[in-house]
């Protein structure tokens, strides 16, 4: 019998981790559209800030891997 | 509407107004040409290049500054079009034509020539530049309000309805009163429709005002020595700080000093650091410049207020307004010879 709790698990950590970053990598960008638009030389910048969020996704991916190799 | 990206906008384009050292090194220059010089190497460049095509000297900084600021109060507008913000953003620009209107009254009953009555003029509300120059071409009083009712432009109702006073007593405040009334009474209403955090930032604005212009009234209404019970008249409603009744005690105080006592519990108690002898000799410009300073310090301090509502365009409104009276006014007093000492006492320091 297979035990759904841990893919759920896995899927709930990952998923809400892409929600956050989606969030507010939504609102960086806005913001981060605005500045460019004004001052173009901040373009590699925002580009960084934007991709911070990133690490929120990228925690939530590593979680998951750790409860999927439970299942292994 | 997505504030992030406006407001993110908005203050990029606050890093671009002039600094203090900047206004510092513009009041060291020795003359409007100089200034001139230095403004072109700033965001003012297009502008002055634009007006230098026509204008020279005061007349070119004062053109490209005022057309700065238009441009400027234009484009926030363009940022947030189409939504309740806009007109929350509206209602606080409208001021400038309650001013522009107030200013153009005020030139024709006095019969200033036209172009003056055009130099003290801030077309950034709803009457563009071709409307304001075609009501300072009117020839009277009475003209300029049939003018604004023809195009229905709603500042001509509270005129109308008070000229007839205005026509017997001759008395400027009657119209001013009327017209300052009609549009705190019209903003505050439309504010009270939601009760949101933009709303209440727009409220507390206007509510400064409407106790900036009511002690602006005690003031010239003590030293003038005007019937106390006239006075209560002129005061407008909407500020549970200074209400009704708290104005006329300072009026029945009497004097100056006074009225300042009984402002001391209030927010207005910095009043009672201006000298003494301003205060003994009833020099009431030096209460009315303290109070302008207050409100521009406090509508530029609304960018330490939450960074995704309107407090972040209203804060932006008032440092441009700041950065081009300070710019304007070093550039007239370089003009006139005024010396250092009294052009950086004129200056609104924030």
């Amino acid at each position: 019998m297979v035990d759904f709790g841990i893919p759920i698990g896995a899927g709930i950590a990952f998923g809400l981790g892409a929600l956050g970053t989606g969030i507010a990598q939504s609102k960086i960008g806005a913001a981060g559209a605005g500045t460019i638009a004004e001052k173009p030389e901040t373009f590699g910048l925002m580009i960084i800030l934007v991709a911070i969020p990133e690490t929120l996704v990228i925690l939530g991916f590593v979680v998951a891997s750790m409860i999927m190799i439970m299942l292994v | 509407m997505e504030y992030a990206y406006v407001n993110a906008r908005i203050r990029a384009m606050k890093s671009r107004l002039l600094g203090r050292p900047f206004l510092e090194q513009l009041i060291n220059k020795p003359d409007v040409d100089s200034i001139i010089a230095d403004l072109e190497r700033t965001s003012y460049r297009e502008e002055l290049e634009r007006a230098g095509v026509q204008f020279s000297g005061i007349n070119r900084v004062e053109v490209a500054i005022r057309n700065d600021l238009i441009r400027a109060f234009r484009a926030i507008l363009g940022f947030i079009k189409g939504g309740e913000e806009e007109n929350l953003l509206t209602l606080i620009l409208q001021r400038w034509d309650v001013q522009n209107i107030k200013t153009i009254l005020r030139g024709k009953k006095i019969h200033a020539p036209a172009s003056e009555i055009l130099d003290c003029l801030i077309p950034a509300g709803e009457l563009g530049e071709a409307a304001l120059t075609e009501l300072v071409k009117q020839p009277d009083v009475k003209a300029i309000i049939d003018l604004l009712a023809t195009w229905g432009v709603p500042y001509a109702r509270p005129l109308t309805r008070n000229f007839k006073e205005y026509s017997e007593t001759r008395d400027m405040l009657v119209l001013e009163y009327a017209i300052d009334t009609f549009y705190f009474e019209h903003a505050l209403s439309t504010l009270k429709s939601r009760d949101t955090e933009d709303n209440r930032i727009i409220r507390e604005m206007l509510v400064t005002e409407i106790d900036i212009n009511n002690l602006r009234t005690v003031f010239r209404v003590i030293r003038d020595r005007m019937d106390r019970e006239d006075a209560k008249k002129f005061f407008m409603k909407g500020s549970s700080e200074l209400d009704t009744e708290t104005l006329y005690s300072m009026v029945k105080a009497g004097t100056l000093e006074g009225a300042l006592k009984l402002l001391e519990p209030t927010s207005y108690r910095f009043l009672s650091g201006i000298p003494q002898e301003y205060v003994s000799a009833e020099k009431i410009s030096a209460f009315e410049k303290e109070l302008d300073r207050y409100l521009v310090r406090k509508g530029i301090s609304q960018f330490l207020g939450d960074p995704l509502s309107i407090a972040i365009p209203i804060g932006y409104i008032w440092a441009k307004y700041a950065e081009v009276t300070n710019i304007r006014i070093i550039a007239r007093c370089k003009q006139s010879g005024v010396p250092d000492k009294e052009l950086r006492e004129a200056l609104i320091n924030v």
